[in-house]
């Protein structure tokens, strides 16, 4: 008899040790996470009030809850190598209602900065900075847009970088300080090739 | 030594005030001390290690060492636990031995031993205030805990002040005051009720206040109560006819404290006797009206063209300007609303020859004296429209626990039918929100656990299951706090029952237009999904808060308050129905939330304590009395109205005005003390001189 495709392989995986073991997690990243984030994680009781509140979580495995727990127990690689870690749409719903006063939106920026310390960061993310570096908007305007705003009576172009190019300079600057650029271009040639 | 407890007050007093002047004129020398025309000051200085909470962080022997070279210490000791009957033996042993004038010990709070010291004190045969403590526990060892060099430093500081203070201290004698033998309660829930008739059956003559028309609080609005599922009203009734009928209780309703003056023992509460627009028959006959009177026959309302809606009904039923609760009220009294009366006359007309109704009565006012007060003020629920997520006001179909209690009871606005208040129809999905406004610590909702809701709300799980075939009840928590007698079995019982538990907390509602019905969003935390599900009903189980006249009433008695609102205990643990006001006691939800059980035990607690100074007799006062040295006192009277307790006064002597103290009313504050532009006052125990030694000792490090 053939053995199942992946056998015995998918039953290791499956009867791995799951357990939280002591070391699994590092105190450091519970401190360096409230101290960017300047908001209280260690306080969360785990009501689900968060999870309940965001837009993201019924449509995707992204639970914020479980973010914030990773953070109050310093699971930092689980918490880091999550890709549900780019999925908060920062509506700050959760911060409005959270019973404890907490603003986990702020503890998804402070880890999504941690993260990409480590260079894990989505690559539409590094193409936003890019876009950013390039014309001063993530999403820059289009022909459709420009169309519409004539329609409604607006200029093509906001009265952004779009309308004043001269500011780009600026806002490059400011990305060049934070090395974010140079920074997304490695990753994104690393990974691309 | 002997000399000294034959001491009479008088002559101690004198005593004190001639070495209060010399003292003064040269503050703070040794030679200024009270004691000097006796004999020079010799201290005892005794250091507790107290087990290694003290020994763990400060270096016994080097204070012990140090407190040695002190000026007047004449013996030092240290011993494992001061407080134990040998600690306490060293002291007594000490003071005999070396004739010593002072003890200085350096342990924990006075708050803790200052009494067991001063009785050791005593028994040695000093005068039991020539003892003072210096805290080197809570204030040193547990705060500096892991520095040992600065700790031991400050408790060689703390000796020293003490030891300054300790050079100078003067017997004093306690002051006894009679107490009156009656007692005032102050609210009659059932906290208020069950005190009252503590109070009354112990014999003792008690005034029941109560600002609302009738007696029962809030536990006559339930429907049933957990977990024996008994009906509330059926076991609260009982006590309500008892307190209407105890010859020992004065029920006075629709009352208020307005003014509280005086102290344990001698308290004169002026009350306000709202104007009721109705005459019981005791005050009838008074009046001359033979046989007339309100007998509670409900002719009145049957008149009435004003329609209100009833507060004891949560609004949801109406009543007339001139009311009665619900049938079983005591007294059985109707009262007239004021605010919404028409004064058109048709109730006087159809009360005919009772002649119970007075249109034109105005508010009275009666003085009382009682020796021991309680308070049980009880609580209002957390206005929870102000969590908006919830939708409570704007959604028709969510309500809160209290109305629910009113829906579901039998004697309710629907006959105990449960139904949505948008439609009439009965619920088939009912969701329970707990901790509606609880453990928030956002600074719009409260951040204590309410303590009671999650049974309650276990309970109306049941109800509804009992009452209405195929309905399911969910329960949105976080945690289930079944922690009384037989809770956790109720817990289970409930599930068992059918109840649906989600653990999670119900983050916001939202209506459909239409129909009326609510989703509510939660996240099923157990199970790692965000749940939303469609209700036809949702009773948030709101928060409590304290009731709205609490913050009134207890600064009339004197009695702080947490941050949260809830009156303060003396100690959480040891002293949970006293206050810091002596005579002042707490009963039920105003001290905390308290499920029934809980708040009937407290309330037998408070009459307890409150009966204890009245069977006595007599309380005796801390001597701490400001005292007026009259030869410096130049009869300004200013510092008369600087008294918070209107326990000073001006009285002629010998020809020209000087202040007047009444000791019993002196709180020692030293508010008088303090201002006195020709430092004519003597605080005892807290003198001017005792302050600057300890002052100096501190400052000079001991060098004069």
């Amino acid at each position: 008899m053939a053995k199942a495709k992946g056998y015995p392989e998918a039953l290791e995986t499956k009867l791995r040790d799951r357990a939280l073991h002591a070391d699994d997690s590092n105190p450091q990243f519970t401190k360096t996470v409230e101290e960017i984030s300047r908001t209280i994680p260690h306080m969360c009781f785990q009501c689900g009030t968060c999870t309940s509140s965001c837009p993201s979580a019924p449509r995707s495995s992204y639970r914020i809850r479980k973010f914030v727990r990773r953070v109050v127990l310093g699971l930092e690689n689980e918490a880091l190598t999550d890709p549900d870690l780019w999925l908060c749409t920062t509506c700050y719903s959760c911060t409005d209602r959270c019973p404890r006063d907490i603003a986990p939106t702020d503890t998804i920026m402070a880890m999504r900065n941690l993260a990409f310390k480590r260079d894990i960061i989505p690559i539409n993310f590094l193409k936003t900075v890019q876009a950013i570096y390039k014309s001063g908007h993530g999403v820059p305007n289009n022909d459709v847009n420009r169309a519409a705003r004539v329609k409604l009576g607006l200029t093509a172009d906001p009265p952004t970088t779009h309308m004043y190019p001269e500011y780009i300079k600026g806002i490059q600057k400011i990305i060049d300080h934070y090395k974010l650029k140079e920074n997304a271009d490695r990753i994104i040639k690393e990974a691309e090739g | 030594m002997v000399e000294k407890k034959t001491k009479k007050e008088t002559s101690a007093k004198k005593e004190t005030k001639k070495a209060a002047a010399a003292a003064t004129s040269q503050a703070a020398s040794p030679a200024a001390s009270p004691a000097a025309p006796q004999k020079q000051a010799k201290v005892g200085v005794f250091i507790c290690h107290c087990g290694t909470n003290i020994a763990g962080s400060i270096d016994i022997k080097a204070v012990q060492e140090y407190a040695a070279t002190l000026p007047n210490v004449a013996h030092v000791d240290n011993y494992q636990y001061q407080c134990s009957t040998p600690g306490q033996k060293k002291i007594e042993d000490a003071i005999k031995e070396k004739g010593l004038t002072g003890i200085v010990v350096a342990a924990c709070s006075p708050r803790l031993h200052e009494p067991t010291f001063r009785t050791a004190t005593k028994e040695g045969g000093l005068n039991p205030f020539r003892f003072e403590m210096a805290n080197i526990r809570e204030q040193n060892a547990w705060v500096h805990m892991h520095d040992r060099e600065g700790a031991t430093s400050k408790a060689k500081d703390a000796v020293r002040i003490a030891v300054a203070k300790a050079s100078l201290l003067q017997d004093l004698f306690p002051k006894a005051v009679k107490v009156e033998k009656t007692a005032m309660v102050v609210g009659a829930g059932v906290a208020g009720m069950q005190a009252a008739l503590d109070l009354a059956n112990a014999g003792i003559k008690t005034y029941l206040i109560e600002k609302s028309p009738t007696i029962g609080g809030r536990m006559s609005q339930l429907d049933k109560t957990f977990p024996t599922l008994d009906c509330s009203q059926c076991i609260l009734t009982p006590k309500m006819v008892d307190v209407g009928r105890a010859p020992n209780i004065n029920l006075m309703t629709y009352t208020e404290v307005d003014s509280v003056e005086g102290f344990i023992g001698n308290f004169d509460i002026t009350l306000r006797k709202k104007a009721r627009g109705v005459l019981t028959p005791k005050e009838a006959e008074a009046k001359g009206i033979v046989g007339g009177g309100c007998n509670g026959c409900g002719d009145c309302e049957g008149v009435c063209p004003v329609v209100q809606p009833n507060p004891f009904e949560m609004g949801m039923k109406p009543r007339k300007a001139i009311y009665i609760y619900h049938p079983q009220v005591v007294p059985l009294i109707y009262t007239i609303d004021f605010e919404s009366c028409i004064k058109c006359g048709l109730c006087v007309t159809s009360c005919g020859d009772k002649k119970a109704i007075d249109l034109e009565m105005k508010d009275e006012f009666e003085k009382v004296k009682v020796g021991t007060a309680i308070l049980a003020v009880g609580f209002d629920l957390f206005p929870i429209e102000k969590k908006e997520e919830w939708g409570y006001k704007k959604f028709d179909n969510v309500v809160t626990s209290l109305e629910f209690e009113r829906l579901i009871c039998a004697s309710g606005p629907t006959g105990g039918h449960l139904v949505r208040p948008s439609d009439g129809v009965t619920p088939k999905k009912v969701a329970f929100v707990l901790c509606a406004g609880s453990r928030d610590n956002t600074g719009v909702g409260k951040p204590y656990c309410s303590r009671f809701c999650c049974m309650y709300s276990l309970k109306h799980a049941h109800q509804i299951i009992e009452k209405i075939p195929g309905v399911i009840p969910y329960i949105f928590y976080m945690d289930i706090r079944s922690f009384g007698k037989a809770y956790e079995e109720f817990y289970y019982r409930i599930q068992d029952e059918g109840a649906k538990f989600i653990r999670g907390r119900v983050s916001h509602i939202l209506e459909n237009p239409e129909t009326k019905n609510l989703t509510v969003f939660a996240d099923d935390t157990l199970l790692d999904r965000p749940v939303q599900i469609d209700f036809d009903m949702v009773v948030l189980a709101a928060a409590v808060q304290p009731s709205e006249d609490t913050n009134r009433t207890r600064k009339l008695f004197g009695v702080s308050c947490s941050m949260d609102g809830w009156l303060l205990e003396a100690h959480p643990k040891l002293n949970p129905c006293g206050t810091t006001t002596a005579g002042v006691f707490l009963a039920g939800v105003c001290q905390g939330p308290k499920d029934i059980p809980d708040t009937v035990a407290s309330a037998e607690g408070a009459a307890s304590a409150a009966s204890i100074p009245i069977h006595k007799g007599e309380v005796e006062l801390e001597p701490y009395f400001a005292q007026c040295m009259e030869e410096k006192c130049a009869g300004c009277g200013l510092c008369v109205n600087l008294c918070p307790y209107t326990a000073l006064a001006l009285v002629e002597k010998e020809g020209r005005k000087v202040m007047q103290v009444t000791e019993a009313k002196c709180k020692g504050c030293g508010t008088c003390g303090g201002f006195c532009p020709g430092g004519a006052i003597w605080m005892q125990h807290f003198a001017t001189p005792q302050i600057m030694a300890q002052i100096d000792a501190f400052l000079l490090g001991g060098e004069q």
